[in-house]
């Protein structure tokens, strides 16, 4: 096993509304190392983007810790990268500009910020689009984008939050295998990928490891190897066993 | 194109003729003509120097009050009286204030201008920075984290584009609002003097103490030119411009003026000359870009020098506040527990006679505005016709129109008391109608095409269809139509009541004259006069407000919203 990137120890998060604590997440606990891809499934409101906030670093837990590469997690850290359901793209900048949100923070001179956005902007897809302004482009196109975005910073670690559900079915599946590609790409980032999903057929198809939550408050039901070979088939009846069995755990 | 430049050389050509003839034939009025256009480039560039001190303050503040929340309790109240209350009525005090500080030179006259216009732009701006930074969606806000966008990045990339379609919208509000307070503020009279300010405003005002007909219609003719070539090539291209950053999931608001790409439609936009300025701006864009990018490199290395800033920052606006809070009590304390000044007996009856003037001016807008608004926004035909004549009209402040509503009123009257009666009313009208038509056009046109439809099929007519589709999808304009009308024409009392520059001057009872004479018709001003009158306002501004506006805004909100 490989050393761990990502320690997330006893998260607790708690709102409190007039004097009265809402609990959100109960004693999250796991750990994810390089070359893991690891999914998050839970049904919707049980906490799972909360969790994903607080393991960027975005928010604090009430209780718990996240540590990144052994220490404490920061929401600037350059090897994190996040991926939004509503794509959070800045409508006032171009495709390109978007991709080298992320570069021009840490101080990369225009003419490498070009240089890397351009060959992320290839590796999505997007090539002949540049210049063009997030509302010019389709949802599938500007999650390509928002994923461009993402890897432009070559994070170690791509956290995404429901990346595919505001997309069209077809859209979803293409992206969701270029997202694999890019991760079984040695030669680009990111190492590993943490995604938040309420679907469990994507997450059975996407990772190698599911980690169930109940829902609300948020607490871990289950942590699941899926060994099936890859690439795998939608169709097959090991596939609909896993779905099944997740399902169970859920209700 | 080529039509146009034509159409364009035609109309140079006439005006050259005119311009010869005037000169031959009344050589007075072509004297104005030379001076007028230098008048015209004052006046603007007092627009301009207010305006700017009111974007800086409102980005400011905005910003403020938005990132800051223990600011913000204090903040945001502020803001919201000095927004609601007639801005005109500190006008007096802040000319004593300047006269006084720069002993009558035309510096402190001329700041004192600038400052006043500065109070009318100042504050809608500052409320529409804080409310877009704290509508940034959530998510966008997490990427500039997680990003690594800090500071002055953050402000360029972030926090300034999500502010301009409201910075913007509320500019032109701002701007229209300011010719309003320019042409007031250039003439006054006070300590027994009169003082003026070359400009347009003086200007007409001049020439209508002169009883100069052609000088009057010259000076608003040169107004109106100015007025609508600023619109056409500032705030047209800049409101269309401010679009590309509305985020996309917000709907449009219901604009308290015509917004930004219907008004001026008609006109001209010159692409090739806007290209050119833009082109030979660049250069000094990019370099302020990269110079801004070293600084905040620099800075955010050294976050104990941001939090030093940041400190500084709190503990400077700590001890203003504090400064403000007390000398605040301390008036007020001093002022009430002191005998009041006999005068103040006058104050209920003041009050009253006000507010039903105004109430009579509000009624007769609502009386032909409603049924203009109706037509014009259902016919196609009479908004391309009529559009273009109403907005030229608009255009033109109330304070500017003073000369010849006095001499209508006189006309009308041929006695100077109902004469004055006349012209406050008229002037007051004038201050309010156009946010109650341009508001209920925006309304009438809001209406689905579906529900015009669904009407029409299921034979709705006549009075049926006013009341069942017309006057429901009218009501939310018409709040906010009113809720405008009213501001403006509580600013308008202060110029309408008192007309010192005639003699002996007209006047009517009511809190704009008691303000007037507390302020200029004595040796020294009365300030506890000019305190209390203020106070009055204040109250009955926000007691309406409070009671009235805001629950039918919240009621009409909920019952008469038309899902899209
Ligand atoms: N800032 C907040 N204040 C109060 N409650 C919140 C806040 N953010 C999230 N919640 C609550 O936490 C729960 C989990 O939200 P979320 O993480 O968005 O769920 P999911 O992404 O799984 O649908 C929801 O019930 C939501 O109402
Ligand atoms: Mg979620």
């Amino acid at each position: 096993m490989e050393p761990s990137l990502l320690e997330v120890k006893d998260v607790l998060k708690s709102y409190f509304e007039n004097g009265k604590e809402f609990k959100v997440l109960d004693l999250i606990r796991f750990e994810l190392a390089e070359r893991d891809f690891v999914c998050v499934v839970g049904p919707s409101g049980c906490g799972k983007s909360t969790l994903l906030r607080i393991i960027v670093g975005l928010e604090p837990p009430t209780s718990g810790q996240v540590l990144f590469e052994g220490s404490p997690i920061r929401a600037d850290n350059p090897q994190v990268a996040m991926v939004f359901q509503s794509f959070a793209l800045f409508p006032w900048l171009t495709v390109t500009q978007n991709v080298e949100l992320g570069l021009e923070a840490q101080g990369i001179p225009p003419e490498g910020r070009h240089a890397r956005a351009r060959k992320f902007i290839d590796a999505v897809g997007l090539t002949g689009f540049e210049n063009a302004f997030p509302r010019e482009l389709s949802g599938g196109m500007k999650q390509r984008v928002g994923l461009a975005r993402a890897l432009a910073i070559e994070p170690l670690l791509l956290c995404m939050d429901e990346p595919f559900s505001s997309l069209d079915p077809l859209t979803a599946q293409n992206l969701r295998d270029e997202i694999l590609q890019l991760w079984a790409n040695p030669d680009l980032p990111p190492k590993a990928v943490l995604m938040v999903t309420h679907s469990i057929e994507e997450a059975v198809y996407l990772a190698d490891r599911v980690i169930v939550l109940s829902s609300r408050p948020g607490r871990m039901v289950a942590e699941l190897e899926i060994d099936l070979p890859r690439p795998r088939n939608r169709k097959e009846p090991e596939f609909y066993g896993w779905v099944d069995e997740i399902y169970s755990l859920i209700v | 194109m080529r039509g146009l430049r034509g159409r364009l050389r035609i109309l140079a050509s006439i005006a050259i003729l005119v311009a010869i003839a005037v000169a031959v034939f009344y050589p007075q009025a072509a004297w104005n003509a030379i001076q007028l256009p230098l008048f015209a480039v004052f006046s603007t560039t007092r627009m301009v120097f207010a305006y700017l001190l009111s974007l800086v303050f409102a980005i400011t503040y905005g910003a403020t009050a938005a990132t800051n929340k223990r600011a913000a309790v204090i903040m945001l109240p502020i803001l919201d009286v000095l927004q609601s209350v007639p801005i005109l009525g500190f006008f007096p005090a802040a000319l004593v204030f300047f006269v006084v500080t720069f002993q009558g030179s035309p510096v402190g006259i001329e700041l004192a201008v600038i400052f006043l216009i500065f109070t009318s732009m100042a504050w809608n701006m500052a409320f529409g920075v804080y409310e877009s930074l704290t509508t940034i969606p959530v998510d966008l806000e997490a990427a500039a984290a997680s990003f690594g966008l800090r500071g002055m990045l953050r402000f360029r990339l972030l926090a300034l584009p999500a502010a301009i379609p409201k910075l913007v919208y509320n500019s032109i509000l701002s701007w229209s609002n300011g010719w309003f307070f320019l042409v007031a503020s250039e003439t006054f009279t006070a300590f027994g003097g009169t003082y003026t300010r070359p400009g347009l405003g003086s200007f007409i005002t001049n020439a209508g103490l002169a009883g100069d007909a052609t000088g009057i219609a010259l000076g608003i003719g040169v107004l109106a030119a100015v007025v609508l070539a600023l619109d056409t090539i500032v705030w047209r291209p800049l409101g269309v411009w401010s679009e590309r950053f509305r985020m996309e999931t917000t709907g449009h608001e219901v604009p308290r003026v015509p917004s930004p790409y219907e008004r001026f439609r008609w006109l001209p936009r010159f692409p090739r000359l806007r290209r050119t300025f833009w082109a030979s701006a660049q250069p000094v864009v990019t370099r302020y870009r990269r110079a801004s990018v070293r600084l905040d490199r620099t800075y955010s290395a050294h976050p104990k020098v941001l939090r030093d800033i940041r400190f500084l920052d709190l503990a400077m606006f700590a001890v203003i506040l504090l400064l403000v809070v007390v000398a605040g009590v301390f008036g007020l304390a001093r002022l009430f527990l002191s005998p009041l000044p006999p005068a103040a007996a006058e104050l209920p009856r003041a009050a009253a006679s006000s507010f039903v003037r105004l109430a009579l001016a509000y009624a007769i807008a609502l009386a032909w505005t409603i049924p203009l608004a109706a037509w014009i926004g259902r016919s196609p035909r009479g908004s391309r016709y009529l559009t273009p004549v109403l907005e030229v009209a608009a255009s033109l402040p109330a304070t500017a129109l003073l000369p010849i509503i006095v001499g209508f009123a006189i006309l009308v009257t041929a006695s100077l008391g109902p004469a004055a009666e006349v012209s406050a009313v008229l002037i007051a009208l004038f201050s309010m109608q156009w946010y109650l038509l341009f508001n209920l056009i925006a309304g009438v046109r809001a209406i689905p095409d579906d529900l015009n439809e669904a009407a029409r099929s299921f034979g709705l007519r006549g009075r049926a269809y006013w009341r069942r589709v017309l006057l429901p999808g009218m009501v939310p304009s018409l709040l906010t139509g009113s809720i405008t009308a009213w501001g403006a024409g509580w600013n308008a009392l202060i110029v309408s009541e008192y007309i010192p520059f005639l003699n002996p001057p007209p006047h009517v009872s009511g809190l704009g004259y008691l303000l007037d004479i507390a302020t200029f018709n004595k040796p020294l001003p009365d300030n506890e006069m000019i305190l209390l009158t203020i106070l009055t306002m204040i109250v009955i501004v926000l007691a309406m407000n409070k009671l009235l506006w805001r629950p039918l805004y919240k009621r009409a909100s909920v019952k008469y919203r038309v899902e899209v």
